[in-house]
């Protein structure tokens, strides 16, 4: 079953996002204010979470590789660096294009935008040093990612703790009913997504460190 | 307390060593120096208006260039001669070794604000005001390098056991450190602005110097030396084993 549910969860994922898409552009009324740069909302809000959450399991993850020194959990710290890369690019991208729409500017210095930055730069500097670091860099990557899992609650009270122009963490419990209906979906299609690729790269990695074990075993046996 | 001492007599070896050559600190306050002039000669012209912004970037960003090359100079001497592994396998709390590391690189950027700070307030009209409030300027330095030599420590010490290579540390630092610059950043605004919640900022800044001191201090051993190794000194079994009586 756990071999079998990334696929279930992609199979999942397919039809809810084909529904999520034609009820953001076709069902969803066109936001008063905002007008259509609104629709962008639907995909850069979940993309934010996600990439909190990815990168709040890289931290958790490297902590227990750090301190049980496990294989397992270095493979998922990574895989879910390389999806919380991902996902914070998105965000990083829609943002600004929302921004630009409704602020009249794509970057305002704001705390948030700046600490989601900073995120995706702790993110991007743990993958470079996963990829080109000495053999024994792992565990000084497990501590840059639990810094930066840190850094994930300070991004989502930053609306609070600073005077800033963007929404408010209590915007996705405001919404309208119509509007409710339609972020949902997109949610749970995403994040499905992200998982059953994050339980496939963590397969791989897992796969890719075992394969390796049996490599030097057979050239020790030999 | 026992840290404590063993911080003191590893911070006074680490400084007689620098007293024999004063390479980190003439290395970094030379750096200190060419840095300014550059931004002299780059920014001289600027208004007043202009400059008042500008400075406490310039302040920053210098503290953040020369904060790199003490920390790899500090770690690359041990480096070198392979001394950080003996550091490792003495009977002292690893706790000690950071701290001890971590008071002199901030020992060195202190020095190196003694030029730099005087420096931007000669070379620019906007900088007036750290003269006027010398005793919150120096605060607010101490608490900016404080906080970035927490972090730095950490991960100048990690790529010096592990054999990594310099430039990661770059990588490594500047996004990390990033948080604490954008706050120093914003205080010495404050303090230009005569701004009346300079504390406010400044108590803000300390409260995030403990939790980076706190979070690298925890980390720091684990990162080392791993934590299938990383235990007291004084429990390893060897120490054990030499209060035991031979066998017979």
């Amino acid at each position: 079953m756990r071999k079998i549910l990334p696929d279930l969860c992609l199979l999942a994922a397919m039809p809810l996002l084909v529904y999520s898409v034609h009820r953001v552009f076709l069902e969803t009324p066109i936001e008063r204010q905002m007008g259509t740069a609104f629709k962008i909302f639907f995909f850069h809000v979940p993309m934010g979470w996600l990439c909190m959450l990815m990168a709040v399991i890289c931290g958790v993850a490297a902590g227990v590789q750090l301190r049980r020194r496990s294989a397992v959990a270095g493979a998922v710290a990574l895989a879910a660096a390389e999806l919380g890369f991902v996902t914070g690019l998105g965000v990083l991208l829609t943002g600004p294009i929302w921004g630009s729409a409704t602020w009249g500017t794509p970057w305002t210095g704001d705390a948030r935008q700046v600490t989601t930055a900073l995120l995706w730069l702790v993110i991007a500097a743990y993958l470079l040093l996963r990829h080109y670091g000495p053999r024994s860099s792992d565990r000084l990557a497990a501590a840059l990612a639990i810094f930066g899992a840190v850094n994930v609650p300070i991004i989502y009270y930053a609306v609070k703790l600073w005077k800033t122009m963007h929404p408010s963490t209590g915007v996705v419990a405001s919404l309208p009913p119509e509007m409710w209906a339609t972020f949902w979906p997109g949610l749970i299609a995403l994040a499905l997504c992200t998982l059953a690729l994050f339980g496939l790269r963590t397969r791989q990695l897992v796969l890719a460190d075992e394969l390796d074990a049996a490599w030097v075993r057979l050239d020790d046996n030999l | 307390m026992r840290v404590v001492r063993q911080a003191v007599l590893l911070l006074r070896s680490e400084l007689r060593q620098e007293l024999r050559d004063f390479e980190l600190l003439l290395s970094a306050g030379f750096f200190t120096l060419v840095l300014l002039a550059m931004f002299y000669l780059s920014f001289a012209s600027l208004p007043v208006k202009h400059s008042l912004p500008a400075v406490p970037a310039m302040l920053w960003l210098t503290i953040a260039f020369v904060g790199v090359l003490t920390l790899t100079r500090a770690f690359d001497r041990e480096r070198e001669a392979d001394t950080l592994r003996a550091l490792l396998a003495a009977p002292v709390e690893r706790l000690a070794i950071y701290l001890a590391k971590a008071a002199l690189c901030l020992l060195v950027l202190m020095l190196c604000c003694l030029v730099l700070v005087p420096g931007l307030w000669l070379m620019f009209p906007g900088g007036a005001a750290f003269a006027e409030q010398p005793g919150q300027t120096a605060l607010l330095v101490l608490l900016g390098c404080g906080g970035y030599v927490a972090v730095g420590t950490l991960f100048a010490a990690g790529l010096a056991t592990g054999g990594g290579k310099n430039t990661l540390l770059f990588i490594i630092l500047y996004p990390l450190t990033t948080p604490i610059l954008l706050y120093a950043l914003a205080t010495t605004r404050a303090l230009l602005d005569r701004h009346p919640d300079l504390p406010g900022f400044l108590g803000q800044m300390a409260a995030l110097d403990l939790i980076l001191f706190a979070l690298a201090a925890l980390l720091f051993e684990t990162v080392l030396v791993g934590a299938g190794v990383a235990h007291r000194p004084r429990d390893r079994p060897r120490d054990r084993n030499l209060s035991r009586k031979p066998a017979p």
